[in-house]
């Protein structure tokens, strides 16, 4: 009885893998790049589970709707939210880039926030906690994102803001 | 023949970061090199793909100094703001060829990150290679001398920025881009020079009237000259242009000198 159980499961498996053959899996190689460059996969750790994305297969770039940066009041907003939000944080040493990355759901709500440091080499470098925890607070709290639309359904959206600073101050933010 | 043409499409493939003609390399009977050529130039997936990303790869692999891969590869990790992964993979393409990369390179980190030392570093190394024109940004709205000039503006050193702004408006080849005399309108209002700045400003508005921006400087030089009628028509002007989408706009970034609706709104009230 064991033995046909057991033949049973063999056989299954070879269906299974023959099943997976025919539909054309091949390996990929997914350790060196992401589906796309600058996919953001949900982290358990550090994001928030109540923030829906419409379609986990689709999420697009900011610039693929044509509009530029979207966002209420135009980006005179965001500077005008960071400049009145940022407590001075000078400190010398403290200069280069700092990008926060996230998505804008079809909701135009944002989530899923990473951070990168860059110095002015262009290499990797972590700012000062004080400032860079301000910048992304500021980032979580802008509330006036527009929600991107393709073929007139609403869509996900990657976007990213670039904070230049010089000696611990905000000197400009890109895009 | 053959070698004239031969000859016109190395120097065209060294100097440029457009595609490359890939039959050269067949011409000088580099295989890998052809094939690597084709795979990079014939990407068929969404840019940023992983399959784009690992066919450009493999063409590296089969030519190491193929400039092309590398500039491609690079460009969705500077679209999407991974600077870090952009400049090393730019900096290769630039290491293998500066002549056809270096405009691109100083271009991008002026209009995506604002790096203006790094930019006017990349655009001189550029001009110290060559004895012709160096070119103009991948957007195609500014001839790298007038970008130059923008960067020393975004330093302070507004003076310089004229300088060389003028001096490229006055060589004898050099035909106005749309936004040339509306960044030099600023730049005399900024420096006091009102006249210089309303002579740039109408000039820009002569050679292309699709822009609310120079109407809204006119409209603060106006006011500063405290000409009411004039300052209260040019920013009703520019508002109005601006409602109907006549404005400066960058599908990645925002440039510099383009004004805001609610700047236009402050001075109206």
């Amino acid at each position: 009885m064991q033995e046909v159980k057991l033949m049973k499961q063999v056989i299954l498996f070879c269906i299974a893998m023959a099943g997976l053959s025919a539909c054309g899996q091949q390996p990929v190689n997914n350790a060196v790049y992401p589906d796309h460059v600058g996919d953001i996969y949900y982290d358990s750790m550090t994001d928030d589970p109540s923030f829906k994305i419409c379609d986990e297969n689709k999420v697009l770039q900011y610039y693929n709707f044509g509009n530029g940066l979207m966002y209420a009041g135009e980006k005179i907003k965001i500077e005008e939210h960071f400049k009145e939000g940022l407590k001075s944080t000078k400190r010398e040493k403290e200069t280069g880039f700092v990008t926060i990355r996230f998505i804008v759901n079809c909701e135009g709500k944002s989530g899923r926030f990473r951070i990168q440091g860059m110095d002015i080499e262009y290499k990797d470098k972590v700012f000062d906690r004080s400032l860079s925890d301000q910048l992304l607070n500021l980032t979580k709290h802008l509330d006036g994102w527009g929600i991107g639309q393709m073929n007139d359904k609403p869509s996900d959206y990657y976007q990213y803001l670039t904070f230049k600073i010089e000696d611990g101050n905000l000197i400009e933010i890109m895009p | 023949m053959k070698w004239i043409i031969l000859a016109l499409g190395i120097i065209f493939h060294l100097q440029t970061n457009a595609q490359p003609n890939c039959n050269l390399y067949k011409m000088e009977n580099n295989q890998l090199c052809y094939e690597a050529c084709i795979l990079a130039t014939h990407v068929r997936s969404a840019q940023g793909s992983r399959a784009s990303q690992m066919q450009f790869d493999k063409a590296i692999e089969l030519c190491p100094g193929l400039d092309y891969a590398y500039f491609e590869k690079a460009v969705p990790y500077l679209k999407r703001g991974d600077f870090i992964a952009w400049k090393k993979l730019i900096d290769k393409a630039v290491e293998l060829n500066p002549n056809g990369h270096l405009g691109y390179r100083g271009w991008c980190r002026y209009q995506f990150l604002r790096d203006y030392r790094g930019a006017i570093k990349d655009f001189e190394k550029l001009d110290s290679l060559r004895d012709y024109d160096i070119g103009y940004s991948i957007n195609g709205d500014y001839q790298l001398n007038i970008a130059k000039g923008l960067c020393y503006k975004a330093l302070g050193e507004k003076s310089k920025a004229i300088k060389i702004i003028e001096e490229q408006l006055a060589k004898k080849d050099y035909a106005p881009m749309s936004y040339d005399y509306l960044h030099l309108g600023v730049l005399k209002m900024e420096m006091g020079d009102l006249e210089g700045g309303i002579k740039s400003l109408n000039k820009s508005i002569e050679l292309h009237d699709y822009l609310a921006e120079p109407y809204y400087y006119l409209g603060l030089i106006y006011k500063e000259k405290k000409l009411e009628k004039e300052y209260k028509s040019n920013m009703e002007k520019a508002k109005a242009y601006y409602l109907k989408g006549y404005k400066r706009f960058d599908p990645y970034t925002q440039p510099m000198d383009k004004i805001f609706l609610a700047e236009i709104e402050r001075e109206l009230k």
